[in-house]
């Protein structure tokens, strides 16, 4: 049986508007030729820094954005090029969490009002039975009944979170794309969301594109794990692997910028000189190689294709 | 719901500001007159335009200079000689009727008897008064008192209710053609409140839903839209009112309100539109309306539901600027006789107060000035309150 998600050659450009009609002046390379799988029940993390296009490469895999070029493949089928309506039956399965507990309700409608436009526009409840199910939901992410008629404006950052998990939830998906889904939430709320997404995770047999920027809290819930740099994926590699087998210099310097435990052990610090690149007018070759301590001329003409080392284990380097 | 806005903090806060709870008065004051006026008829098309007595009358604080009061003596000689006159002089006299003001006899040789007995003296006392010499005697003053005495004895002042109105309608005195000014003034409420209502709620529903729709779609829609409206704000605003309301000139619609409303939702429109663009560009970047994208719901729903509601805000402030603003440019574009026809407004009271003011007559442009200022005074101190009252920063 194949992936559930498949992504082929995923690109994504903005145009950038300019001058006095108004043209297109230059693109910013947002995603650049990014392909991979995500297996059925599996939860797939992206990582990278600001600005890398993971965001970007969440929303074009459940079409909140358009791709400029390649497919997006559900079940081997491509959802790229699929009309408003014939996406509506996909729409279903896909659902997504935002990062900002902030502005992802709507300040209007209540909790109650949010779970019912969803469900009743895909006719999945009506009546009693619709009530039954809002109730089930905000119970299952942790909030208490009454919480139904309240405004998100009455609410807690991380009980917010917690709505949008249960708006996404509505429609019982079987992908769900969590975008930054803590990083907007203090650490001690952060845990209780993350153990509230693994339950979760269990009980609706999820899969997951988990975009985050933080490497501990993927490897604490993914299990393979890809790494962008500039649009373009470096590594992928199973998260029980991460910590000793990659090998990418990108992943290697995250790594080393992750603080330790132990206020007293000691380790070599690698810190990583200059800037990312600008995605409006990125380098030629490896997009890492201006900060690569190990980049060869090679890296600075030529993009290394991402080679596969082992079984879900891919590398984008030709140093290593 | 209604409790927990009765117990909020911004109603506290707002029922402490002594002056917005007097501006609340007075606009619900204009309110129900315009209501009352409107709807229950309280004051007829016919009342501000029939004669009430002679003109230019002075109100009830002023006392009437001695000029005046000949002037008012002649203007009922004249309707009484007028009356005698017709072919038919008994039937003439029993329709003189100022608001219930009547003659008591309409026996024509008993009225030109008791005419024949004011007559002399009246044209000695006009003598008199041509020679400028009316203060040399003292006894002129007893002499205007007796004519007067004579001519007004002749009538029979309405009672009760009728007479109440009388009084009220002469409270503020009459304008050029005797009409009474402060009846015009209140239905000129009506007047105001319909083309301010009328023309800020279109103008917002126009500029909401073409400022929505092109931030939200972007594209050629917005590029549109943003062209018809710096095209419009490009022409001057008057002269596009201008040239909005004569174009109706000649047509079916002249003398009824719509060139008033058709000129100013067609300009006022961009202010509400342009500040909803702006906006809308902000809210459709929103995680909730991306939210709602991936639910599967159309662009119509998303745009409806869930990102314009979000700027009712902005519509509320947007109106009760337009509110204000239409009635001002009413009075503006009726001074310019462009406005408003066959109906008493502020604008055509001012726009016929020209010659009286000339003359020292203020009763009719202070009137209409003053009921003009008193209601857009008193919005914009109740909106500031109600900006204080809700800002959360703003203890």
């Amino acid at each position: 049986m194949g992936a559930l998600v498949e992504v082929r050659s995923l690109v994504k450009h903005f145009p950038v508007r300019g001058g006095v009609l108004n043209r297109v002046i230059g693109r910013v390379h947002a995603v650049n030729d990014v392909s991979f799988q995500v297996q059925r029940g599996e939860v797939l993390g992206v990582v990278g820094e600001s600005g890398c296009g993971k965001s970007t490469l969440g929303k074009c895999v459940i079409r909140l954005q358009e791709p400029t070029a390649g497919e997006v493949l559900y079940e081997g089928r491509p959802i790229t090029g699929l009309s408003h309506s014939e996406l509506m039956p996909y729409r279903r399965k896909m659902q997504i969490i935002f990062q900002d507990p902030y502005s992802s309700l709507n300040p209007r409608m209540t909790v109650r009002a949010i779970l019912k436009e969803v469900l009743t526009f895909h006719r999945l409840a009506s009546g009693a039975a619709l009530e039954e199910r809002i109730r089930s939901l905000i119970e299952k992410v942790g909030l208490r009944p009454e919480a139904a008629d309240k405004f998100p404006h009455e609410f807690s950052g991380g009980q917010r979170q917690r709505i949008g998990i249960a708006r996404a939830l509505a429609l019982d998906p079987e992908f769900l794309v969590a975008d930054e889904p803590v990083s907007a939430l203090d650490v001690s709320i952060q845990a209780q969301v993350l153990n509230l997404m693994m339950d979760l995770r269990e009980e609706f047999g999820l899969t997951m594109l988990f975009v985050s920027h933080d490497l501990k809290v993927v490897e604490h819930f993914c299990d393979r794990v890809i790494v962008m740099y500039l649009g373009h994926i470096m590594e992928e590699i199973a998260c029980e692997d991460l910590q000793e087998r990659s090998i990418h210099p990108y992943t290697r310097a995250l790594l080393g910028a992750n603080p330790i435990n132990d206020p007293d052990e000691r380790r070599p610090l690698t810190v990583l000189e200059g800037d990312v690149p600008s995605p409006y007018d990125p380098p030629k070759g490896c997009p890492f190689a201006g900060r690569c301590s190990i980049a060869s001329d090679r890296c600075r003409s030529e993009m290394p294709p991402l080679e596969t080392r082992s079984d879900s284990w891919r590398v984008a380097c030709f140093e290593v | 719901m209604i409790r927990r806005f009765l117990g909020s903090r911004a109603l506290r806060k707002f029922s402490r500001d002594k002056l917005a709870l007097v501006s609340l008065v007075v606009i619900l004051l204009y309110l129900g007159v315009a209501g009352a006026v409107g709807f229950f008829g309280f004051i007829d098309r016919e009342d501000t335009t029939d004669r009430i007595g002679p003109d230019n009358q002075v109100g009830w604080f002023e006392t009437p200079t001695v000029e005046q009061r000949i002037h008012a003596l002649e203007f009922y000689l004249d309707q009484i000689d007028g009356a005698l006159g017709r072919r038919d002089p008994a039937k003439a006299l029993a329709a003189i009727d100022f608001f219930g003001l009547r003659l008591a006899s309409t026996d024509p040789d008993e009225v030109g008897e008791t005419l024949d007995e004011v007559a002399e003296p009246f044209d000695e006392l006009y003598e008199v008064l041509e020679e400028d010499a009316f203060d040399d005697d003292p006894a002129n003053e007893e002499r205007l008192g007796d004519v007067e005495e004579g001519i007004l004895g002749m009538f029979v002042e309405p009672e009760g209710g009728a007479g109440r109105f009388r009084r009220l309608a002469l409270a503020f005195g009459t304008d050029r053609q005797g009409r009474s000014i402060l009846l015009r003034a209140l239905y000129s409420i009506k007047v105001a409140v319909q083309i301010g209502l009328v023309s800020a709620l279109i103008s917002v529903l126009i500029g909401t839903l073409l400022g929505g729709a092109a931030a939200f779609f972007g594209g050629w829609v917005d590029a549109a839209v943003v062209w018809l409206y710096s095209t419009f704000s490009a022409i001057p605003y008057i002269v596009l009112l201008m040239v909005l309301a004569s174009m109706f000139l000649g047509s079916s619609y002249e003398g009824t309100l719509v060139p008033v409303y058709v000129a100013f939702c067609s300009t006022f429109w961009i202010g509400p539109c342009r500040v909803i663009r702006g906006e809308v560009m902000k809210l459709r970047e929103l995680e909730y309306v991306q939210a709602a994208t991936a639910v599967g719901f159309g662009r119509m729903r998303v745009l409806m539901k869930h990102v314009l509601p979000n700027t009712t805000h902005l519509m509320f402030i947007n109106f009760s600027l337009l509110f204000i603003g239409a009635i001002k440019a009413e009075v503006i574009l009726s001074f310019l006789n462009l406005g408003v026809k066959n109906e008493p407004s502020w604008g055509v009271m001012i726009n016929q107060s020209r010659q009286e003011v000339i003359s020292g007559f203020m009763w009719q442009i202070g009137t209409a000035t003053f009921f003009m200022f008193a209601l857009v005074l008193a919005f914009n101190v109740l909106s500031d309150a109600l900006q204080d009252a809700f800002d959360p920063k703003h203890v």
